[in-house]
């Protein structure tokens, strides 16, 4: 496979590279960092172009932080998913107020198969069961079930002890579970 | 007829659906980001001192690479080249649609990205 040597570089290495001036690690680390940063920052504030300034902000701050980077002190993807984490509670927070159904509905019109469609319906009602939760229930749960990470490194992103990352997300799914009843049916789940 | 709450599993389904949906950035995001590292290296790099330094003394400090960069003006003149190639790689993997997430793409194609964006020193000897 032809792998750019870059490539294959840790973030924090590239990051170093950056940092002393290496234009080539910069552009590694946005095709890289970018999608995830966007898709996370999406999902905690279900608006695409406020997620947008979000993954612009924290890239521009992993950009300024890169020169005086300490190396092994953390690992970049968990600083980042922490900034993103406290720019989109910033926004939240500046939105609270706000009805919940002003909140923008994910477009459901998804051309393709049936089954494409379903998937589409039980993102859009997963995210706005997820919406309804308390920001750091929300938190926790999209970055232990949908971003796949462990509980200390959750912990580290939320700043908090791993007890009560498990505890967040435990009760994150329970109130998941409770706001999606009655939807089952209508999301392909059929009791047999 | 009520339904019950879902279960492990049915929840479990939703995540994994919300995981399959991963919306790429667009290229213009991409390209913005691109823009701020280079200005953000050109702010490290070129703290402003109130008198610039003899071109000797920069020289000796900055070291030759700084001194070239500089030379056929700054990070900044770098932005647009850097920032067209992630823009021109960008479109490239994203137009035609549904591709696939773009580290799979970038790792199962002919070319990476050192194929569109010529390394830094070739910047510099072409300046």
């Amino acid at each position: 496979m032809p792998f750019d040597a870059a490539d294959q570089d840790t973030d924090e290495a590239l990051l170093l590279a950056y940092g002393r001036g290496d234009a080539r690690a910069a552009r590694v680390l946005t095709l890289r960092l970018t999608p995830w940063v966007l898709a996370y920052a999406r999902r905690l504030l279900r608006d695409a172009a406020e997620a947008e300034d979000v993954a612009q902000e924290a890239m521009l701050r992993l950009w300024r932080i890169a020169p005086d980077w300490r190396s092994g002190e953390a690992k970049v993807t968990t600083w980042l998913y922490r900034v993103v984490t406290n720019l989109c509670t910033d926004r939240l927070r500046r939105r609270r107020g706000a009805a919940l159904d002003a909140v923008p509905e994910p477009v459901d019109d998804s051309p393709g198969a049936e089954t494409r469609l379903q998937q589409a319906a039980r993102v859009a009602a997963l995210d706005a069961a997820l919406a309804g939760l308390p920001d750091r229930q929300r938190q926790a749960v999209i970055l232990r079930h949908i971003e796949g990470l462990s509980n200390p490194e959750i912990a580290a992103i939320l700043e908090i002890g791993t007890e009560a990352v498990e505890s967040l997300t435990a009760r994150g799914k329970r109130a998941l579970a409770q706001a999606l009843a009655g939807r089952r049916e209508e999301l392909g789940f059929d009791d047999d | 007829m009520t339904d019950p709450r879902m279960n492990d599993h049915e929840i479990e389904a939703l995540f994994a659906a919300a995981r399959a949906e991963r919306a790429e950035p667009s290229a213009a995001l991409m390209a913005r980001i691109m823009d701020d590292a280079m200005i953000a290296a050109a702010e490290a790099a070129a703290p402003r001192p109130v008198a610039p330094r003899p071109v000797a003394a920069q020289t000796g400090r900055r070291g030759l690479l700084a001194v070239l960069v500089a030379a056929i003006g700054g990070w900044p003149a770098l932005a647009g080249v850097a920032t067209a190639g992630v823009f021109g790689l960008w479109i490239g993997y994203a137009g035609p649609g549904d591709v696939g997430t773009l580290t799979a793409t970038i790792l199962g194609s002919a070319y990476g990205p050192n194929d569109l964006v010529p390394s830094l020193d070739t910047y510099l000897t072409e300046g």
